[in-house]
């Protein structure tokens, strides 16, 4: 009997078993731990949140891109590298997927190509979330709020998709409607983007608050500045200047300061940063729990080798043309636009650091030494540049770019050892994506093309008028065994600067006058990820500008030294003057035997 | 049906003489099914035979093999009697047999299933059933030695007692009609129907496999015979005399179509595939120990009772979604029926890592003479310099060479501080004689292991309980396995028809990661260091790159590497085990229900040391980092089965239900700047920077149904059938359940009237199956959702630029609730043939694998954004091959006997569908990616350029078409598409990592008290890209060491070289891309093991109390027959994830597997 019971409250158990969950479907329905969905988040809290996360792509870095070195938002390498400005830096086989982006025979299958392909257009699909998530969040917030909201990712969008027709000129224009549960991602390149992108920015423009609270925030004024931006890209130049005019006379920061022009290196130190000057800025953090990533990761490796910065790795070296650039004509104080490569400055090229070396003596306009080291004159705090900082002089030549360093004072707070494994690699030192001085210089663009040839000299005059300013230039220390303890009154070498005399922009015509605007901009903007889209720019003007440019550069840069990457490089007109599109974005395009994406001319 | 005499059966008295003994494994099924069955033979049965002319002895066989009875006689008996013609249709037994016996002098007796048949004369018989009496004997083994401590009791009771050490025993008051058990550790039980005998002699075979093996398959038994799936029974005994770590290294070479890929790193996982690749991702079969989802490393081999291999669906469709890759079915032992038992098996032993200049490279002067040549600079502008040196004097930083005597390598001026670079000045002697740095890293290292168990039974309770201790070093310094574990196995009998019982084991493990496979490992480094950078430096620091000049390259100090890991802690703790109960009911029916658990606790401690003997910089911050993860997981199984014979047709149907449910949850943290370096000081909270955590947790659940029948009719003609529907967490409700039926059947020729007269074949069986299974492994576990994620790094944004992050989300994955099953459609046929006594049995079986829905990432265009690409139904993948098995059982001769074993399997793959473009690339490496997956080609076929040879001179270039980079001495390049200049359009395939075939060969014998076992393993046809050669052939690779092949390098004086020229510059020509320079032919033969050992006298031992000892001696790793030129042609995948499987049969520098051990064991019961 005992055993009876024991098998049959046995059976009930098993027969209970058997029948176990068939009827709880809850069982199997498995709600994410950690992730939430766009439901959770349709609400004002969720929107910001989704918002602020939209802006953190733009510095190149967030969402599922942890790598930063192919998609930085600086564009050291398709911006400089790929100009006159600059090398890739290092030894010649290290990163060597960027050498052929320097020397003009960089291939479809080149993984920087895709790497910036793919950020960009992850943080466009990242601004499109926001207005996607806002959708969902009915009720939340009065038309007005919701339309600024949208008008913020719009304008992030539109940076997005603009770097990428910088790129690459014709590229997909994505808005919120395209997503994967619409199965519309398919998207050809068949357009030229920019007047959908204007368009954007005009409406961003019209619902934007002027003043936001925030620096890091969009304003009106900022997409302002984007959009005068587009138009000189779309050669839209009386639109363009009306726009930026606009922002000269009547712009504010997002905190509400009235734009002007700062302490020409303020724009580089990171604690100085986010001051008049600012238009618009990608902010970089440290120390913020995020290992680096949110600060400038992409230029990592760009740092003296050896020297600070962590003394890595040695990338993004300034060439030899761009350093001659800054020679000045001794009687005028002007830059010698004709004439400044046909010698070079004096430099330690072939001079082991324990030799002695005497710095360049000629006049020089005193930017240089905020945007170049070179031997002999003072790092910032970091001590008098001793020769041996760059990773290989054969290599890449003896300069060291500045604009994205900080100051030794400041390294325990404004950086962060990077991933663990670059101590002082992650900086914020902020990218100055558009800053005052840039608007100045665009509208004298704009007054060029307009033939107002004055107004345009008054623009370049009141940049040139900063940098002549004595109180900013670099000087000595006051005592070189501890460069931290302050300077002196001594200018480190022989700057000198001086503004246009009146009517000399007139006596060149507009051909002249451009060429002047031109080469203050390279001067002013140097390393700041423009140059090479700034040819781009102006060829379009001007075809065949770009290829003249750079070609003339690559046969001058071999005349200064040997350099390997350039050895046999030429810049193949119509082709050159855009990158090629990533080769997996077009094997990926395929849909229903249909190749959506077109590869650009001559690749 | 096997007839066995016992030959040396001493005539005590006659009627004895009568009783023959069947093979005794019949008994064992016998036993295991009398439970449900014995009621079924009822003395009524009908039986239909038709035979002319037959011997008695052939119309008992006609009888035995129609029916479930069994004829128990002696030869001379019957021997005299006249042949008989028969024809009987639907005959009671009882009557057929008496009228067989008529007129023969002979009577019989129906005990059960047996016809017990004795001489009508001997009256002795019918007087002995009615009085109980004194059954003596002896227990002798197949050598004729006696066996003590043989456990023999009185079937049903608990009555017994364990024989002497001369063999002998004695049990009073035993009932004529008695059964006797005998049982001891590693024979076959036997049991034998006392049939009023007063004295039963019984010789005792060691266990081995028979077609009359009882195997465990999916949520059941199955004798052999009745196997009609694909199932592949390990030999435990071979596994357990091969000392390995884990269980899946012991598979290698065992089982066809069970192909295993180790590693040598001590407890790292092996790759298991069964029958091929089919997926690009994760490949591992199913793992069920004692009916719940495990793992083979986990498993002392010890403990092991039985392996089987499901590899068709019909095998394993019932296991239906985890079953796709196959299943492994690991039952671990109970304990026997008789007195407790005990053993301690042990061994100690050495590994040795490969001799000489195993990767070929420089010495120093060969290589500063080469360095002279090609790349003049300051390294050996004045011959080899006597130190290298490098850091900051007076703030600026300086490196170089120099001679004895030079004040800048004054050891004054050394100056080391761990955190901070600016102040180094560190200064190392150059190492003229060259540092030998694989030997300096890779020592001889000992490894031992102890296991002890002790197990006993009785009719109403068994236990087993065993523990282990293991301890490996790793020839790698640093590494290491140390594990113990502990396992106990319990079952009791309640009354007669309910079982419960539960299995337990515990683990703990110790066991630090090691970087291998990856070309910046440690391995790598020491053919990539240079040789005259020394292990330490001049103050016993580590040497390195750092302190010098530019030209000593990018590597890592190996030692100092390795060094460098000795914080690293990763420990394991594992609970897991299950508690059972079985009914019998209603006659036909047994339910049962088990539920199962696991936790578990992962720990890791890594800490990183700021390294400053590397190339980029002494960096500033030593980190360090600490994750501690926990499982939990249940299943719960319950099953119904019900079991008949209806005449002829014999029937049994299972259905079940199981619910498996598991949860994770992970806690780290990492933090950088330790002021010191000591193991105590080293918690996260004495981190002063970079101080970041994390934690995520995971949740996967399982509900499915099932079903399977079997049915016989007349033992001949077999059928199978399975279903089962499972519903899984990870889908989406769109495409929740999927269902994965099987269907199988066989014929046993051998039954059939035609052959049931050839006498020397014992089982002929033809099978066939077909059916799918399922596979979940590649999809993510919230593949269904859009979800959002948050992260510091990812999605804050330091909005007001006050250096104060504001939290933001990123769209993280895109869902798909219409994903769902990948299914494997598996097609199977074969036959099983056993002959000549089953001396010789051959196995061979045709399969076919397709993957219908293979789960894939979707490939996105970006214009999707950002967030992961869900995981979609796409691509097909196919394996086609053969099986085979064939084994060799000699008979004695004398005291020698042998046996043979050869398994093999080929495999043909070839990726059929893939999402477009149709391709992707994987494999990467320096030089781009070596693999394409293409349609139409196998996975992970190598990709690239083939070389066709070298440019002689500029006239052989300019009759080649177009090649950028063309020299004298660099490689030329084949115009595949011949249109006369070469471009990324004329790469091809060049090398399959796939093997035609591999193989397994096992050896055993023995001869008197010694035995041998020896085991090899091989591989044919499979392609190896040796990535290696990118570093040591190639002078313009990334600087370092380099290859003494460059020594042969192409010259003009040298134009036959294969070698291309050495030169400063790399160039598309020479190292820049992937060509079929690197890929090498792979197919290796490996002596695994070969084993000596030696039994000692039971004679000798029982004067210590021991019953048994066994001392044997092994070397593992004998001999690898390669033509393989890296250090060990078995290489295991680098890459993880979905990626997991997408490239193999890359060398990125591999911890060899091949390495010698020399082992001493022992193995002792009583």
């Amino acid at each position: 009997m005992k055993h009876k019971i024991l098998i049959l409250s046995a059976l009930i158990i098993i027969t209970a078993g058997l029948l176990f969950n068939a009827c709880k479907e809850s069982f199997l329905e498995n709600n994410p731990i950690g992730p939430i969905t766009s439901e959770v988040l349709a609400n004002r809290n969720g929107v910001n949140g989704v918002l602020i996360g939209a802006y953190s792509l733009l510095d190149g870095l967030g969402g599922n891109v942890t790598e930063g070195f192919t998609r930085g938002i600086s564009n050291w390498q398709y911006g400089e590298v790929a100009s006159d400005n600059a090398h890739k830096g290092s030894t010649y086989s290290d990163q060597i997927e960027i050498n052929p982006i320097e020397n003009y025979s960089v291939l479809p299958t080149n993984g920087y190509m895709s790497g910036k392909w793919n950020c960009l257009y992850a943080g466009a699909q990242a601004a499109n979330e926001v207005l996607r998530v806002l959708s969902k969040a009915e009720g939340e917030f009065s038309e007005e709020e919701a339309n600024e909201i949208k008008a913020e990712a719009i304008f992030i969008r539109s940076v997005f998709l603009f770097e990428a027709a910088k790129m690459w000129r014709y590229v997909p224009y994505i808005d919120e409607n395209v997503t994967v549960a619409n199965d519309n991602f398919y998207v050809p390149n068949d357009q030229d983007i920019l007047p959908l992108i204007e368009a954007d920015l005009k409406w961003a423009v019209e619902h934007l608050n002027p003043v936001q609270g925030a620096i890091g925030r969009v304003n009106s004024w900022g997409a302002k500045a984007l959009l005068g931006r587009v138009y000189l890209f779309e050669l839209k130049f009386a639109e363009a200047k009306a726009i930026l005019t606009d922002v000269i006379d009547n712009g504010v920061n997002s905190i509400g300061v009235k734009y002007d022009l700062v302490n020409f290196s303020d724009n580089f130190n990171p604690v100085k940063q986010n001051n008049a000057e600012t238009v618009f800025a990608v902010q970089m953090s440290v120390n913020d729990g995020a290992s680096g990533y949110n600060g400038n990761a992409a230029d990592a490796l760009n740092f003296p080798q050896g020297g600070p910065g962590g003394g890595c790795c040695g990338f993004f070296q300034p060439s030899f043309d761009l350093v001659n650039a800054y020679k000045t004509d001794p009687v005028t104080g002007l830059p010698l636009i004709d004439t400044y490569s046909d010698s070079d400055i004096t430099s330690d090229q072939n001079v082991a650091p324990e030799q002695p070396f005497t710095p360049y003596t000629g006049t020089l306009d005193p930017r240089l030494d905020w945007t170049v080291g070179r031997r002999g004159i003072p790092l910032l705090d970091f001590g008098t540049n001793p020769g041996s900082w760059v990773r290989s002089k054969p290599d890449a030549g003896p300069f060291i770019a500045m604009k994205n360093l900080y100051w030794k004072v400041d390294e325990e707070t404004m950086t962060e050892t990077y991933s663990s494994w670059r101590p002082h690699g992650a900086t914020s030192n902020n990218y100055n994506m558009i800053r005052f001085a840039d608007v100045l210089l665009m509208a004298a663009e704009a007054e060029v093309e307009a033939g107002s040839l004055d107004k345009a000299q008054e623009y370049v005059n009141r940049v040139r008028a900063r940098a002549a300013n004595p109180g900013g230039f670099v000087r000595t220390y006051k005592d070189p065994a501890n460069p931290t303890g302050g300077f002196t009154d001594t200018p480190a070498a022989n700057y000198f600067i001086k503004l246009y005399p009146a009517g000399y922009f007139a006596a060149r015509a507009k051909e002249g006058a451009r060429e002047l605007v031109r080469f203050e901009r390279r001067l002013e903007l140097a390393l700041e990820g423009h140059r090479f889209f700034d040819l781009q720019r102006w060829d379009k003007l001007q075809p065949g500008y770009m290829s003249n440019a750079l070609n003339t550069y690559i046969d001058r840069e071999l005349e200064s030294f040997d350099y390997q990457i350039l050895e046999g490089a030429s810049f193949t007109i119509n082709k050159n003057e855009i990158y090629p599109i990533p080769q997996s974005e077009i094997d990926n395009s395929e849909y229903n035997g249909v190749v959506t994406l077109k590869q650009n001319a001559n690749y | 049906m096997e007839k066995e005499q016992l030959s040396d059966y001493p005539a005590k008295t006659g009627w004895q003489k009568f009783v023959r003994i069947m093979k005794l494994t019949t008994f064992l099924i016998f036993v295991l099914t009398v439970n449900v069955s014995a009621s079924l033979y009822s003395q009524n049965s009908k039986i239909s035979v038709k035979i002319e002319n037959g011997s008695l002895n052939e119309i008992f066989s006609l009888i035995e093999e129609q029916s479930e009875y069994r004829f128990f006689y002696q030869n001379e008996q019957i021997r005299d009697i006249g042949k008989k013609t028969v024809e009987v249709t639907d005959r009671n037994i009882q009557d057929l047999v008496a009228d067989l016996l008529d007129n023969t002098g002979l009577s019989f007796r129906l005990v059960d299933r047996n016809i017990i048949i004795f001489p009508k004369d001997n009256q002795s018989s019918t007087a002995v059933t009615q009085q109980p009496r004194q059954i003596t004997g002896q227990v002798t083994d197949q050598s004729g030695s006696p066996l003590p401590g043989v456990t023999v009791v009185l079937k049903g009771t608990t009555r017994g007692t364990i024989t002497d050490s001369e063999g002998n025993y004695a049990i009073p008051n035993v009932a004529p009609d008695a059964v006797l058990v005998f049982s001891f550790v590693g024979m076959k039980p036997q049991e034998i129907p006392v049939s009023g005998k007063p004295a039963i002699y019984v010789t005792m075979a060691e266990e081995a496999i028979g077609v009359n093996e009882v195997v465990v398959v999916g949520y059941g038994t199955q004798a052999k015979k009745d196997i009609i799936g694909s199932v592949s029974v390990i030999d435990v005994d071979q596994i357990k005399s091969i000392p390995v770590t884990s269980g899946e290294q012991a598979l290698q070479g065992q089982a066809a179509g069970v192909n295993v890929i180790t590693s040598g790193v001590p407890g790292a996982e092996s790759k298991v595939f069964i029958r091929g690749i089919s997926s690009f991702g994760n490949t591992q079969p199913l793992v069920i120990v004692d009916g719940i989802q495990g793992s083979l490393a986990d498993v002392n081999p010890n403990d092991i009772e039985s392996v089987q291999v499901l590899k068709d669906a019909g095998a394993a469709s019932i296991y239906g979604v985890r079953g796709s890759n196959g299943v492994i079915v690991v039952t671990t032992k109970k304990g026997k029926t008789g007195a407790p038992v005990f053993t301690y098996d042990g061994y100690f032993g050495m590994q040795a890592p490969p001799s000489g200049n195993v990767f070929n490279t420089m010495n120093t002067s060969e290589y500063a003479s080469m360095a002279m040549d090609l790349h003049p600079g300051t390294l050996f502008a004045n011959g080899i310099p006597d130190y290298l040196y490098g850091g900051y004097r007076n703030g600026v930083f300086v490196n170089g060479t120099a001679k004895e005597g030079d004040p800048a390598v004054d050891p004054a001026l050394y100056k080391f501080d761990p955190n901070d670079p600016y102040a180094d000045y560190l200064i190392q002697k150059v190492n003229k004689e060259g540092t030998d740095w694989f030997h300096e890293i890779f020592k001889d290292a000992p490894m031992h292991s102890h296991s002890f168990s002790a197990s006993m039974g009785t009719e109403k309770a068994n236990y087993a309980f065993s523990m282990n201790y293991q301890d490996q070093k790793g020839t790698l310094i640093e590494s290491r396995l140390k594990r113990y574990s502990i396992r106990l196995n319990s079952g009791f009998n309640i009354g007669e028809h309910v079982r419960i019982g539960e299995n337990l084991n515990v683990i703990y493990k110790e066991n630090p990661n090691v970087s291998n496979q990856d070309q910046n490992s440690a391995i790598a480094m020491t053919y990539r260091s240079m040789p005259l950078i020394p292990v330490y430096d001049i103050m016993g620091n580590f040497g390195g790159t750092f302190a010098s000049p530019p030209d000593l390259g990018f590597s890592n100090n190996p030692v100092a590497v390795m060094k460098n890991t000795n914080r690293n802690k990763s420990e394991h703790t594992n609970i897991n085990g299950s508690i059972f109960m079985e009914i019998d009911f209603l006659r036909y029916f047994t339910a049962r229900t088990r539920f199962g658990g696991a936790i578990g606790n992962s720990y890791y401690l890594n800490f990183s040391y700021n390294a400053y003997y590397d190339r980029e910089a002494h960096y500033g911050d030593n980190s360090l980092r600490e994750e501690n993860s926990r499982y939990k997981s249940w299943t719960w199984t319950n099953t119904l089965e019900f079991e008949n014979q209806f005449g002829k047709h014999h029937v049994k149907l299972l259905g079940g239900s199981e619910a498996i449910s598991g949860q994770g949850r992970t806690l780290g943290g990492s933090a950088a700047g330790f002021l010191l370096t000591t193991p105590e000081y080293l918690t996260l909270s004495n981190g002063t920077k970079n101080i970041v955590n994390w934690s995520h947790g995971d949740k996967d659940n399982l509900y499915s149904l099932f079903a399977r029948l079997d049915y016989a009719f007349d033992d001949q003609y077999l059928f199978g059938a399975t279903v089962r529907r499972d519903g899984s967490s990870r889908f989406g409700a769109d495409n929740r359940y999927g269902v994965f039926p099987s269907f199988s059947a066989g014929w046993r020729i051998s039954k059939a009237a035609f052959l049931s007269q050839v006498e020397w074949i014992d089982d002929l069986k033809l099978r066939g199956s077909w059916g799918k299974l399922g596979s979940q492994n590649n999809v993510g576990l919230y593949n269904a959702y859009t979800l959002f994620n948050s992260a510091f790094s990812r999605s804050y944004y330091d909005i007001n630029g006050d250096h104060n992050i504001v939290q933001g989300f990123y769209a993280s994955s895109i869902g798909n609730t219409k994903t769902g099953w990948e299914e494997d459609i598996i097609t199977n046929a074969g036959f099983d043939l056993s002959v000549l006594n089953s001396k010789f049995t051959l196995s061979a079986e045709w399969y076919k694998k397709s993957i219908n829905g293979l789960l894939f990432p979707r490939p996105l265009p970006s214009t999707a954004g950002g967030a992961s690409a869900p995981t979609v139904n796409i691509g097909d993948i196919q394996n086609t091959g053969v099986d085979f098995t064939a084994n060799y059982r000699s008979g004695d001769f004398g005291k020698f006997r042998f046996n043979v074993g050869l398994n093999l399997t080929t495999y043909k793959n070839e990726v059929i569908d893939i999402p477009n473009p149709g391709y992707f690339y994987s494999g990467g490496t320096s030089i781009g990616a070596a693999v394409r997956n293409e349609e139409g080609h196998p996975i992970s076929a190598f990709y690239g350029y083939q070389v066709e040879g070298l440019f002689r001179d500029a006239a052989d270039m300019s009759d080649h078409a177009a090649q950028n980079g063309a020299a004298p001495g660099r490689f030329k390049y084949k115009d595949v598409v011949k249109d006369d200049k070469i471009d990324e359009a004329d790469r091809t395939f060049i090398g399959d990592p796939n093997p035609d075939f591999t193989y397994g060969i096992n050896l055993n014998a023995s001869y008197d008290n010694f035995d041998l076992s020896v085991i090899f393993y091989g591989s044919q046809g499979n392609d190896i890209f040796n990535y290696t050669k990118y570093f040591t052939d190639f002078w313009d690779s990334p600087a370092g060491n380099k290859g003494r092949s460059l020594l042969n390098a192409w010259s003009e004086q040298n134009p036959g070289a294969k070698v291309p020229v050495a030169e400063a510059a790399s160039s598309f020509s020479t190292s820049g891309v992937v060509n079929s320079y690197y890929v090498e032919n792979g197919s290796f033969l490996k002596c695994k093991n070969l084993t000596v050992g030696y039994r000692f006298k039971p004679a000798l031992l029982n004067r210590i109390g021991l019953d048994k000892m066994r001392l044997y001696v092994q070397v593992a790793n004998l001999f690898t027959l390669t033509k393989y030129s890296g250090l060990d042609p078995e290489l295991t995948p680098n890459q993880s994830g979905d990626q997991a499987s997408a490239a193999f049969g890359i060398d990125y520098a591999n911890y060899p597997t091949n390495q010698k051990s020399y082992l001493i064991g022992l193995n002792i019961t009583f």
